[in-house]
């Protein structure tokens, strides 16, 4: 092609109208999910390393007494329905701390990042657009571990209201540890480090928020610092549903809903604002690019 | 007579596939060089002639297809261990990776020190005095991902001189150095050639350098040796191709003001003209820029043309290709 | 410095003999350099230790007795079985991935060709990465061994005898693996990705190994429980067990099963997986792809 047409093509006027939040968001979670179908290898192993997971903990479930279990308050279904319960939902803290980390640190690699950034694209709507695209992919993986759990003989109460319920604390759990994602992308902006904050966040949720155990079992100090994670409140909430019939209705359940609606509305304002910080210190140092 | 380097019909091809494609690259066609002992031997030629894929044939990191070469008369199919302990090689195009980043420069030096079987006492007195030649000896401590990218090179120069080989495969050795480190390394090489008689085979896109430089240059294109030459032919070469460029204000009948600018006497011929929207340029071979710009400007003045610049025109390969091809066509 | 003092210096003329030895501990000695570098992975990588033996250690407050039948390793809790099985397992695969995990590395850096085009050979150069991998995963091991003995009073049992046994079967069960990590850094030399072959092996290894139950459990699907004992590792958990919750040693003979059938799968596994290196690294020699920067 002739230069002068591209000249020509480029002196069109346009009127360039600001894009729709929605539809920003969307082009990233394409974009995202473009890039994640060339590791289809990386995906059937992802998924295998899933239901090996579910069914080791099946395996383990055998040598369980459901005891501690019922006494919790989770009648229904034994250890096996329980832990299941634990690993379907934790992978939403995985994602959180780890997927939005790393899919930040992946743009600053691959120079990705200064051409999105200084594109017209708000900070707000690109870190929303990273993490959307994460929760669906984790909910996928939600579905597989239920479906291989209920292959292996999970028993749940279901009715209306408790799966109702259960909705509303799923997008309360992914809303809580979006804002800690966010918050942990700011950090790595600036530190350019993975971040040993989202580790120590990451299994120290699974020690004291009661996904493999109830937490009753726990020595009183750790069952303190495990009211301190969003997690401990979703999986008590989705458990009492699942497991113990209940529904938003009843207070125990409630109590986790109000829970983690304070800790949402606490924590994101503080995420974005840390994030803001951090976008800005990479910008002021010129480091965004860098790696 | 032994040669320090001699390929023989080296090929060596690479398929990619672009939108479902295969294609096909010729990377190095049928090369046959021959480098004495002793001799700065340049390879010239631009991006992408092939020049990488031959040096790295020729350190045995990549198997070529047919053919093969030796290196201080060991074959690098055969021999490999017996070449590689012939040669030193820098790779500047990786912009300084290939060192480890965390760790310091001492540390990756004396890594590749072991490696190449430098005995302890004479690689840490090489690495002290390497160091400081280079001018790391302050930063020395530091971590490498903490140096700039000519620090690195540095780095990477110091460690394909430390085993103290008899050649030395330079692909690009200045390409990332600032201009004194540039001109320091240059003369490292020159004393490295002349007073310890090392065979250097250095490779580079400016002319200038290699005509400086080298013995003996070789072109290469498309993974072809195309000439093979001295240094003075090849300023013979670039001084044929020698051009200065005139920036014209007005597009309106480049080609009628190139003719008439094309009868001063200093101007041999006109090259190319470049006419579009916003830029109006005319390319004249001449003798001798510095003379030829003066008569030039005081003809554009006579002339009443408008100009915006004129300037000497850097030599590109293309001007060169066009000339070897006369050459060839003409014998 | 001069040009002129510099050229000097390289006058000295030295013997410049080949000895792989000292190839393998520079390979080891700049490997390790490296890991302490990651000052802060090795502290967030050992509290995350102490948080998972913590882990097992309140499931194992949900284990019923009287269901925990231990195959055969007489009267132990259910956290030795498990402290045994897990740090075993972790080691296995910080051992295993380290090959292809450094490889990876060092083709994406583009340190490998510079590596490639100089004296040393390739097995030094696994063998050193391997010795950095067995004392990083060891400091891991003996860690959760410590806290599970000292802090939870798992009641492993620890004599000059045992002890020696158990770094036997360790060896054993690493080198009875080396073949397969080796080929798997064969492959992943030339496909670059990930390292999906040992994370595999991994997660199968976990789940028929019994790292968490008994494997009488798994006797049930006899498809699994078959594939359990054509795994290395299984023979290898059983051997550790029986030494470290029953007290045998090497010199009992069902130990000493467990070592042969090992040594048998060295036999099986190393040719393959050093054959498979080689054609690994020959390709990519051929591709021209030994770095990817």
């Amino acid at each position: 092609m002739d230069h002068g047409k591209i000249v020509e093509l480029m002196s069109a006027e346009t009127p360039r109208k600001k894009l729709p939040t929605y539809q920003v968001v969307i082009s990233f979670i394409i974009r995202d999910f473009l890039i994640w179908w060339t590791y289809k290898f990386w995906l059937t192993l992802d998924i295998s390393g899933n239901i090996l997971f579910v069914a080791t903990y099946y395996l383990f479930s055998l040598i369980t007494s459901p005891q501690q279990i019922h006494e919790a308050g989770y009648v229904t279904g034994g250890y096996f329905t329980f832990a299941l319960i634990g690993i379907a939902f934790q992978q939403y803290v995985f994602f959180a701390v780890q997927s939005i980390n790393q899919s930040v640190r992946e743009e600053q690699v691959n120079g990705t990042m200064e051409t999105v950034l200084s594109s017209a694209t708000d900070f707000k709507v690109f870190l929303l657009g990273e993490t959307c695209f994460f929760f669906i992919i984790c909910s996928a993986f939600l579905f597989i571990s239920f479906f291989v759990g209920y292959l292996l003989g999970a028993t749940f109460t279901l009715s209306l209201e408790s799966l109702l319920s259960v909705i509303v604390l799923s997008a309360l759990l992914i809303a809580s540890h979006m804002a800690i994602g966010v918050l942990s992308a700011g950090v790595i902006m600036k530190t350019k480090q993975g971040n040993p904050l989202t580790w120590v966040f990451s299994w120290l949720t699974q020690l004291v928020s009661g996904v493999f155990y109830p937490l009753k079992l726990l020595p009183w100090y750790l069952e303190w610092i495990g009211k301190l994670f969003p997690l401990t409140y979703s999986l008590d909430g989705i458990r009492l549903c699942l497991q113990g019939g209940q529904s938003l209705a009843s207070p125990a359940v409630m109590n986790n809903v109000i829970n983690l609606l304070i800790f949402t509305v606490a924590a994101t304002p503080i995420a974005v604002y840390v994030f803001k910080l951090g976008y800005d210190a990479a910008r002021r140092d010129g480091s965004l690019g860098q790696y | 007579m032994e040669y320090a380097v001699e390929t023989f019909q080296l090929t060596k091809t690479f398929e990619s596939k672009e939108k479902g494609q295969k294609r096909v690259v010729r990377a190095v066609d049928q090369v046959d060089i021959k480098v004495k002992k002793g001799e700065f031997f340049g390879l010239l030629g631009p991006n992408g002639a092939g020049k990488t894929t031959l040096i790295k044939i020729l350190c045995t990191i990549i198997l070529p297809d047919q053919g093969t070469a030796k290196i201080n008369g060991y074959d690098i199919l055969k021999q490999p261990y017996e070449a590689r302990n012939s040669f030193g090689w820098f790779h500047g195009e990786t912009g300084g990776r290939s060192l480890y980043w965390r760790l310091n420069a001492e540390d990756n030096l004396r890594f590749y020190a072991y490696l190449q079987n430098v005995p302890k006492d004479i690689a840490e007195k090489r690495i002290k005095a390497l160091l400081e030649f280079f001018d790391l000896s302050e930063d020395r401590k530091k971590l490498v991902k903490e140096y700039s990218t000519g620090m690195k090179v540095r780095v990477m120069l110091a460690r394909a001189l430390l085993h103290n080989p008899p050649i030395l495969f330079m692909d690009e050795p200045t390409i990332g150095l600032d201009t004194i480190s540039a001109v320091d390394t240059r003369k490292l090489l020159q004393a490295l050639n002349t007073q310890l008689g090392k065979t250097i085979i250095f490779t580079s896109h400016n002319m200038f350098e290699v005509e400086q430089l080298c013995d003996r240059v070789a072109i290469m294109r498309k993974g072809k040796i195309i000439a093979d030459s001295s240094p003075s032919q090849l300023r013979e070469m670039l001084r044929d191709i020698r051009a200065v460029e005139v920036e014209v204000k007005e597009s309106s009948d480049l080609q009628k003001i190139a003719e008439k600018l094309a009868n001063t006497p200093a101007v041999k011929k006109i090259l190319d003209t470049t006419n579009n929207a916003h830029t109006h340029i005319i390319r004249l071979q001449v003798e001798n820029e510095y003379e030829a710009i003066p008569e030039i400007a005081e003809k554009i003045k006579s002339l009443g043309i408008k100009v915006s610049a004129i300037r000497q025109s850097e030599p590109s390969f293309e001007d060169i290709f066009v000339k070897l091809a006369r050459g060839e066509e003409q014998p | 410095m001069k040009v002129d003092q510099l050229i000097d210096l390289f006058r000295e003329e030295f013997p410049r003999s080949s000895s792989e030895l000292k190839h393998t501990w520079a390979v080891f000695w700049a490997n390790f350099k490296i890991f302490l570098s990651y000052r802060t992975w090795v502290i967030t990588e050992t509290l995350s230790t102490v948080a998972s033996i913590a882990m097992y250690f309140f499931m194992g407050l949900q284990v019923d007795a009287n269901r925990f039948i231990s195959a055969g390793y007489g009267d132990v809790t259910w956290l030795a079985f498990a402290i045994v099985g897990v740090s075993t397992a972790n080691y296995l695969w910080m051992c295993i991935s380290r090959i292809s995990h450094s490889l990876q590395h060092e083709v994406s850096e583009g340190t490998l060709e510079p590596i490639v085009s100089s004296m040393i050979k390739l097995r030094s150069y696994i063998i050193g990465q391997s010795i950095r991998g067995f004392i990083v995963s060891s400091y891991f091991m003996v860690g959760t061994m410590l806290i599970g003995i000292l802090v939870l009073k798992a009641p492993l049992i620890v004599t000059v005898e045992t002890l020696l046994s158990f770094i036997v079967i360790l060896v054993m069960m690493i080198v009875s693996y080396a073949g397969i990590g080796i080929m798997a850094a064969g492959i992943i030399l030339v496909y670059k990705k990930g390292d999906p072959m040992t994370f595999l092996l991994a997660s199968i290894t976990e789940f028929l190994g019994g790292v968490l139950f008994p494997l009488n459990y798994l006797q049930s699907y006899p498809i699994l429980y078959g594939l359990a004992w054509v795994m290395p590792y299984t023979y290898a958990l059983d051997a550790a067990r029986r030494v470290l919750l029953t007290g045998a040693t090497l010199a009992s003979p069902l130990v000493l099963y467990n070592f042969a059938v090992l040594v048998l799968f060295t036999l099986v596994f190393m040719p393959i997986g050093l054959r498979t290196f080689k054609w690994g690294m020959d390709r990519i020699r051929r591709e021209g792809t030994v770095a990817t920067y």
